[in-house]
């Protein structure tokens, strides 16, 4: 059976595309699944590092596309699981070193292989952005609480429905429920509301996420963050089981209620 | 899907296109209106296109304007992406009229008062995102949401069934008499014909619980709860 390719995009950067990638892929991997990642991400790349395989590039996804290398001679095995591969990109080109049609072919090549295929998108709506779409089966859309992420996100699910993708599921990253039962930060309530697509992950901010993507120590990789066990947790989603969702901040108790109601 | 459907409506004749390749819709749909029993029965139609998810261009959209004229019909207006809507724009221009014989004599009935553009609408049954932009000559009534960074401009009045936080422009064309109404009347920027008026400073939810209409009333734009017209 051949496998999917899941792009995750988010519009605005710096929400955690990559690091998302990485600990879905290690998730993945991790129950059993051989995975590959592809970092679309050409001229900045990063997923290497997250993923601490950095030193081992040969070869990138441009090679791969420019006939200097087969597919099989640029994928990297990860040190740690067997399953978990990665194509990186080229540090030294620009996004216009693949087109739609070259993006689609490699990844068609992966699925053959690969149970998932998951393409790190760059951020931004140009080129590099709907290159990283086209071969996708399937779009998450990473999010973070904020007003200005939100509203990329929005006008990213307007393209991706105008490429006749399917509609992008949500992850919302970064959530810090100490600010939402403050009042002071979107809940998930509102994030939904807004952008009115399916949620497969929500994963709380976590400190330990800074430490790992500088060591390269994507943290599903251990068993005790609360962040690597969301990130496992949309690794199941995304495998079709049903997991329920977890919800880091209970809604405001009525006498918040009253209060915000009074401040509106 | 078919790559082509048909659908009367009071407006005329409604086609929708299907996901596939542009060439095959454009074969299809000369292989529909080619056969005999179509032959009259579509001639002298009005057509609104409904290109669904499909971004129409400019160029598909006059070899179906002139795949149309072929067969006696005039398209009228186009529902869709953003992107069919803009293609529409800068070729409707160019259309030809419908053709004379096949015109409905107006009749006195018509009351002469009742503003021109609001006789047609255009119904959008999505979540418009930010981004995304809707023109229409006539009135627009919206099923769903207008998100923050939307933008919705009609010649006629807005109606929108759901929540409006993008910017809304009612009476386009100079129409002061337009309105703009919603489930939950919110927009970031409003305007209508020629008066603008800007969301509250004060961050925060939509304060409105119950549907309101935006309309102007001496010399200022002013926001009231819905209680018919």
């Amino acid at each position: 059976m051949a496998g999917q390719v899941i792009t995750i995009t988010s519009g605005k950067g710096g929400v955690g595309k990559t690091t998302a990638t990485a600990n879905i892929g290690v998730a993945l991997a991790r129950r059993g699944q051989r995975v590959a990642c592809v970092d679309a991400d050409i001229g900045l790349r990063n997923l290497d590092v997250v993923m601490g395989l950095e030193n081992r590039i040969v070869y990138d996804l441009v090679d791969v596309v420019e006939g200097n290398a087969k597919l099989r001679q640029a994928l990297i095995k990860d040190k740690r699981l067997p399953e978990l591969h990665l194509l990186p990109a080229a540090q030294t080109r620009l996004k216009s070193a693949v087109n739609e049609a070259q993006m689609q072919e490699v990844c068609g090549e992966l699925k053959k292989e690969f149970d998932f295929v998951l393409v790190d998108s760059p951020a931004g709506i140009e080129s590099g952005f709907k290159t990283s779409v086209a071969p996708a089966d399937q779009v998450l859309l990473v999010v973070t609480p904020e007003v200005s992420s939100v509203r990329d996100a929005d006008r990213v699910i307007g393209l991706i429905e105008a490429y006749e993708k399917p509609t992008p599921q949500l992850i919302i990253n970064r959530l810090r429920p100490a600010l939402i039962r403050r009042g002071d930060m979107l809940d998930t309530a509102d994030v939904l509301e807004i952008l009115a697509v399916e949620l497969i992950g929500i994963v709380p901010e976590d400190e330990r996420i800074i430490s790992s993507t500088n060591k390269g120590q994507p943290v599903a990789l251990e068993d005790h963050s609360e962040s690597g066990a969301a990130f496992m947790r949309i690794a199941q989603r995304l495998m079709g089981e049903q997991v329920p969702f977890q919800m880091f901040a209970e809604s405001p108790g009525w006498l918040e209620r009253v209060s915000k109601f009074l401040r509106r | 899907m078919a790559l082509v459907s048909f659908k009367g409506t009071r407006e005329g004749l409604s086609i929708t296109l299907g996901e596939g390749v542009w060439r095959d819709v454009l074969n299809e749909l000369a292989a529909q209106l080619g056969r005999p029993s179509a032959q009259s029965f579509f001639h002298g139609a009005r057509v609104l296109l409904d290109t669904g998810p499909r971004a129409i261009d400019v160029i598909e959209l006059e070899e179906l304007i002139a795949l149309l004229s072929q067969h006696g019909m005039t398209l009228t207006s186009v529902i869709g992406g953003p992107n069919s809507q803009d293609a529409f724009e800068q070729v409707r221009a160019t259309i030809p009229p419908p053709p004379e014989t096949f015109e409905v004599e107006p009749t006195a009935e018509i009351p002469a008062a009742l503003p021109a553009d609001t006789a047609t609408a255009m119904l959008i049954h999505r979540t418009v995102r930010s981004g995304q932009r809707y023109r229409y000559s006539g009135t627009i009534v919206i099923m769903g949401d207008v998100n923050p960074g939307a933008e919705i401009i009609a010649e006629g009045d807005v109606i929108v069934w759901g929540k409006l936080r993008g910017v809304v422009h009612a009476g386009a064309s100079g129409n002061d008499a337009a309105i703009v109404g919603a489930l939950v009347l919110a927009p970031t920027q409003l305007r209508i014909g020629g008066y603008i008026a800007r969301a509250p400073e004060e961050r925060g939810r939509a304060r409105s619980v119950t549907a309101e209409i935006a309309r102007v009333r001496e010399g200022r734009i002013v926001v009231e709860p819905w209680s018919g017209l």
